[in-house]
């Protein structure tokens, strides 16, 4: 996860600052002297990341919590995390997790409809929630004397939420028109959830979090209401506070609201084991949005937190991360060939997997670009990273990590999910060392073995338009001719906005001068703003 | 722009939120018969004692050549990040080349004296950094950040750029590509079209009526041009340099001097604009995009600039009109009456004038209403005092954020750059949530008489002309209507269509033409083919229609002729429950082509074909 941000955030940046073909001929630009590089590998090799306090402790519940102290501002970050995700669910009972997100927003039993967000955005907060394969998240920034008022909200839905009917059915469809407007509508996302398709055998990791909306619709209130028993439980989530609080104080807030809340029987463990191989190799996919041919490439990789992923996460930055990486330089400056090319990692507890998604230029061939692609996969593979590569990766990994310390909400995030994942928060503060660990060498060979091979999916998205045949993901049941979807939407309320779900990133300087008023944007992050 | 979207749509299909479903909310209250609570959950709990925010107090000094230099040692991190600043914006364009500032800085990292454009983006890789620039309409900065063990470097960098860009050829010439791709582009997107009418309408000859470049000013920025530019406009006395972060004053002045220093001084003349207008009724002004399924909204009155007096009452009452999603605009609109996802009100207030404005995206058929609603709240926001409950909640909305803004480096040099760039007072951050909490609901109620000016607003829609002008006509004394072009048209009501309740009278032979039954093939979502018949008639001088299948018949109403164009509204009975769409199409040689749009998630639009019945 921790990757995916700063490569997402990384690239955003990158790819927003206009720059384009080189200036000047001549390898790698150097100004400075080689015994200048030498003195700067040395600087960044005494680098030692400032600890930041960490403090867990157990309710009797079996709720985990975590405190991380910063009082040089007075905001404090609250994030529960549940584990739950997309891999917890069965075939039949696809997009739960994520349905039940929406319902954590329904109101609780002192809590009214649209009262969570109101209360924070009144109290000057921000707060937000998502979904991935792995887990649940809910959190939100405060002014540091408003921690009562977080813990409240995130307990009373921890403990009563309202689970009706009516919340049920008007989640349903707002899933669907999430659906509709995020994957639907839009050029190459369906694409995305049919490569995991591809990629992955178990079902547990193949199917998309989004879900099936026949599943959905076959939901009842009480398979929903037994689902928030186990997986909503507070033996099953973490929750951390990061930020300006007295220690004593929010531990004696954190028994008030949380301690009462009973412990539930643990959740079942799922079973996410995959063999070597991916599914499927080769597919097409008849995009009716896309204008232009592209295609997305997937492998299937090892876990997160072992060292191969360790490696092959420094590899994939290498290859596709920002303006200097291996793949832009060659192919969106080099021989101007993709309109864009971007990368970026699933990282699960369980088999994971990393993507390349390339946008030919008009005319260019998506084989030929392809192939580009394989080639500067196999020389990373035989040739390595250089020493200047590895020293731009020790810089951007010490660099982001520092940077994102800035922010309570970073930190609580982070924590968050080492804390649930691992059992152990403090990794926050030490997992960079294993990052800064990884050898050329090591990068080297996983790349020859994970990346260089045979053994990976490719799918080209065609555009329909062109006289092509639409195809949905096939997970998704799509409507049939003649036969109206069985679901109709509520016509008085509108759809939901297009705005990506975008979790938190650490603070990024920019050059675009902002807004000439300091009127706070508008906190609730489900809006759009014209 | 198409990479940083698809970025972003990609991630987003991993990482799904849910935060934002608000669909619900005014409709039923959480479950009851829980087991007996605690009363302490019974009610939200007050806020703890207020916690100090020490905001640092800036070092500043001005060097021998005029530069500014304000520097805050922020230890917390070893990072450091600095800020170039410099008056001069968009508003400093050459009346016959809009967008020169923003090529300008765009270019900036692109090559220097001593640096390729390439040796630059890997120097600011490999050092872990970033390096970016821009301009808004008042001001220009750039900024860079680091590590602080790279800090020197990062600074040297940003020096190079700011003081040396040489604007290669080629990296212009790409650039001016780029940038004509942009125009485009943006020509799709609404909500450029509103701000781009809108800002033409308020502004006047006043050059914050421009918002874009154009292709001719594009072709017009050659190198030599960007360059006598860049020297005209980068003077060291027009020019801030802010450092934040995790360094000692006296070296990182030293530093400052060694880069710095020999930068020449310059001409700073402050250049003369012609006023905005003054507003006199209330006008519409229609940008048609036919076939949208939504109308932009902006309304705008001219209001206050930064340093207004009234800056504070203003942003007070922002918040209780629509700056957040608990303002009355979107409870409003949006939670009462459904009409959008969300609507907000804004003040811009720049250095030289400014306006208040209120927006939202609407579905079509509710157009007019939201404009009834839109009027509806800002003349309550004149005649009536802001009850004492909102009053705390904006204040408390305003003075809550506010620590949070500041968390981060680039956060507090954002609102350090705001403080230079319009000269505000030295202890504007020290003081400004007492501004705040020291507003009163008469206060509010003062500006709102003052500013908000319903009878002389401007509204700018963006949307389907034909589709809204019958629901908007009653709101405003005047229209006029653009195409995306923002050439002015005739009013739709010149054509050949006059629309009476329900239907509409076509007249001359095209509407003849149409009526009739069509034999027509619907291309299904999976590319299977659904035969269909299509009907059209006319009664009485008023068109209907219906489309029947096996999907059952649905029935046209609205029925425009424009030409060889038609355009209906389509609802369709399923199970009980009536489902909406649109049918439109054309005629040629007797064939007719067109789509439909049925609004049911997971349909796309459908395309059609077909012949006249035998």
């Amino acid at each position: 996860m921790k990757r995916l941000l700063h490569q997402a955030t990384a690239a955003l940046l990158a790819l927003s600052s206009a720059s384009f073909a080189l200036a000047q001929t001549g390898g790698v630009g150097r100004t400075s002297t080689g015994n200048n590089n030498q003195s700067r590998s040395n600087v960044s090799n005494q680098f030692r990341l400032p600890p930041t306090a960490i403090e867990q402790f157990t309710l009797k519940n079996g709720l985990r919590v975590v405190f991380n102290r910063d009082n040089s501002i007075p905001v404090v970050s609250v994030a529960v995390y549940y584990n739950t995700g997309s891999r917890n669910e069965k075939q039949g009972r696809t997009g739960f997790a994520h349905l039940f997100e929406h319902m954590m927003f329904q109101g609780s039993e002192n809590v009214p409809k649209a009262g969570h967000f109101q209360y924070i955005s009144n109290a000057g907060g921000d707060m937000n929630g998502n979904t991935t394969t792995e887990r649940t998240a809910y959190f939100e920034t405060m002014p540091a004397n408003q921690l009562p008022l977080a813990l409240w909200l995130e307990s009373d839905r921890m403990r009563s939420l309202a689970v009706t009917k009516d919340n049920l059915d008007n989640q349903r469809k707002a899933v669907q028109e999430e659906k509709r407007m995020r994957y639907d509508n839009q050029p190459y996302i369906n694409g995305l959830l049919r490569i995991n398709e591809m990629i992955f055998k178990n079902f547990a990791n193949a199917h998309s979090t989004i879900g099936s909306m026949e599943d959905l619709d076959a939901a009842s209130v009480q398979d929903v209401q037994e689902f928030f028993r186990i997986y909503y439980a507070p033996n099953n989530a973490v929750l951390v506070l990061s930020g300006d609080f007295e220690p004593k104080e929010a531990r004696a807030l954190v028994s008030k609201y949380f301690e009462t809340i009973p412990r539930q029987p643990d959740p079942p463990a799922p079973d996410v084991a995959e063999p070597a191989d991916v599914a499927t190799k080769q597919d097409t996919y008849n995009d009716r949005f896309a204008q232009l041919p592209a295609f997305i490439l997937g492998w299937k990789i090892p876990p997160r937190r072992t060292p191969d992923f360790y490696a092959l996460s420094l590899a994939g930055d290498l290859l596709f991360e920002g303006e200097s990486s291996r793949l832009y330089q060659k192919m969106v400056k080099g021989d101007e060939s993709v309109v864009a090319i971007q990368g970026f990692f699933g990282e699960r507890r369980g088999p994971s997997s990393m993507y390349i998604f390339a946008l030919p230029k008009p005319g260019k061939d998506p084989a030929q670009v392809r192939q580009t692609v394989l080639n500067e996969i196999k020389r990373l593979a035989t040739e390595g990273p250089t020493v200047e590569e590895m020293e731009k990766l020790r810089n951007n990994l010490i660099n982001d990590a520092v940077r994102g310390r800035q922010s309570s909400l970073f930190r609580a995030q982070q924590i968050a999910e080492f804390a649930l994942y691992d059992g152990d928060p403090n990794l926050f503060n030490t997992e960079l060392d294993r990052y800064l660990a990884v050898t050329a060498e090591q990068i080297k060979q996983a790349a020859k073995r994970f990346l260089d091979t045979d053994n990976y999916a490719t799918l080209n998205i065609v555009p329909a338009g062109a006289g092509g045949r639409a195809s949905g993901p096939q997970s998704t049941q799509q409507p049939q001719p003649g036969a109206p979807p069985p679901t109709v939407p509520d016509k008085t309320k509108p759809a939901e906005p297009t705005k990506p779900a975008t979790p938190v990133q650490p603070a990024q300087p920019t050059g675009q001068p902002q807004q000439p008023t300091d009127t706070p944007k508008p906190q609730q992050s489900g809006t759009s703003r014209p | 722009m198409l990479q940083t979207t698809t970025k972003l749509i990609l991630c987003a299909a991993f990482i799904l939120s849910g935060a934002l479903s608000l669909e619900t909310f005014a409709q039923t209250n959480a479950q009851q018969g829980m087991k007996q609570t605690e009363d302490f959950r019974k009610q939200a709990p007050p806020p703890l004692a207020a916690r100090p925010l020490n905001i640092p107090k800036p070092y500043e000094t001005t060097l021998p050549n005029g530069l500014q230099v304000v520097i805050v040692e922020d230890l917390r991190l070893p990072l450091v990040s600095y800020r170039l600043a410099l008056r001069a914006g968009d508003v400093n364009d050459p009346a016959d080349t809009p967008g020169l500032m923003d090529m300008v800085t765009s270019l900036l990292n692109e090559g220097t004296a001593r640096r390729s454009s390439k040796q630059i983006a890997d120097e600011v890789a490999r050092l872990g950094a970033t390096l970016t620039a821009g301009a808004n309409a008042d001001y220009s900065t750039v900024a860079a950040s680091a590590l602080s063990m790279y800090g020197n470097e990062v600074l040297d960098l940003l020096a190079d750029v700011v003081l040396n860009p040489t604007f290669p050829e080629d990296e212009v010439k790409l650039a001016q590509q780029n940038a004509l791709q942009g125009l485009k582009q943006q020509r799709s997107q609404p909500a450029f079209l509103a701000s781009e009418r809108m800002a033409q309408v308020l502004f006047g000859q006043h050059p914050y009526s421009v918002v874009s470049a154009t292709p001719e000013s594009i072709g017009a920025m050659s190198h030599e041009r960007l360059l006598a530019f860049h020297r005209s406009m980068f003077v060291p006395n027009n020019a801030v340099l802010i450092v934040v972060g995790d360094v000692r004053r006296d070296e990182v002045l030293r530093r400052v001097n060694d880069l710095f220093g020999k930068w020449q001084k310059g001409q700073t003349n402050a250049r003369q604009f012609p006023a905005p207008p003054a507003r006199t009724e209330r006008a519409l002004y229609i940008v048609d995009r036919p076939g949208s399924a939504q109308s932009n909204i902006v309304i705008a009155n001219p209001a206050i600039n930064r340093t207004s007096s009234d800056y504070f009452p203003m942003l007070v009452m922002n918040v209780v009109l629509g700056a957040n999603a608990s303002s009355r605009l979107f409870m409003n609109l949006r939670e009462q009456k459904g009409y959008t996802y969300g609507a907000y009100s804004e003040l811009d207030a720049r250095g030289l004038a400014g306006s208040f404005r209120e927006t939202a995206e609407v579905r079509t058929p509710v157009t007019g209403p939201s404009l009834k609603e839109f009027f509806y709240e800002l003349g309550r926001l004149r005649d009536e005092v802001v009850s004492d409950k909102e009053m705390r909640d904006a204040k408390s909305f305003l003075t809550g954020v506010f620590p949070l803004q500041i968390e981060t480096q680039e956060g507090l040099i954002n609102r350090l750059v705001q403080i230079k760039m319009y000269n505000l007072p030295a202890d504007y951050l020290q003081t400004y949530r007492d501004r705040i909490n020291a507003i009163t609901a008469a206060d509010v109620q003062r500006v709102a008489r003052q500013y908000v000016q319903p009878d002389k607003a401007a509204i700018v829609i963006v949307g389907d002309a034909a589709a809204i002008m019958e629901q908007v006509k009653p709101y405003a004394q005047t229209i006029e209507v653009y195409d995306i072009s923002g050439k002015r048209k005739e009013t739709p009501t010149a054509t050949a269509m006059v629309t009476t309740g329900t239907a509409t009278t076509a007249t001359g032979a095209a509407a003849t033409n149409l009526v009739g039954t069509w034999a027509i093939e619907i291309s299904g979502p999976g590319g299977q083919s659904m035969p269909a018949t299509l009907t059209i008639n006319q009664e009485n001088g008023k068109l209907t229609g219906k489309v029947s299948g096996q999907f059952g018949e649905a029935n046209l109403s609205n029925v425009n002729v424009n030409g060889n164009s038609f355009d209906s509204v389509l609802t369709l009975n399923i199970s009980g429950q009536t489902v909406n769409g649109r049918v439109a199409g054309s005629l040629a040689s007797d064939k007719l082509e067109g789509t439909i749009n049925i609004d049911i998630p997971n349909v796309a639009p459908l395309p059609f074909k077909g012949s006249r019945s035998k």
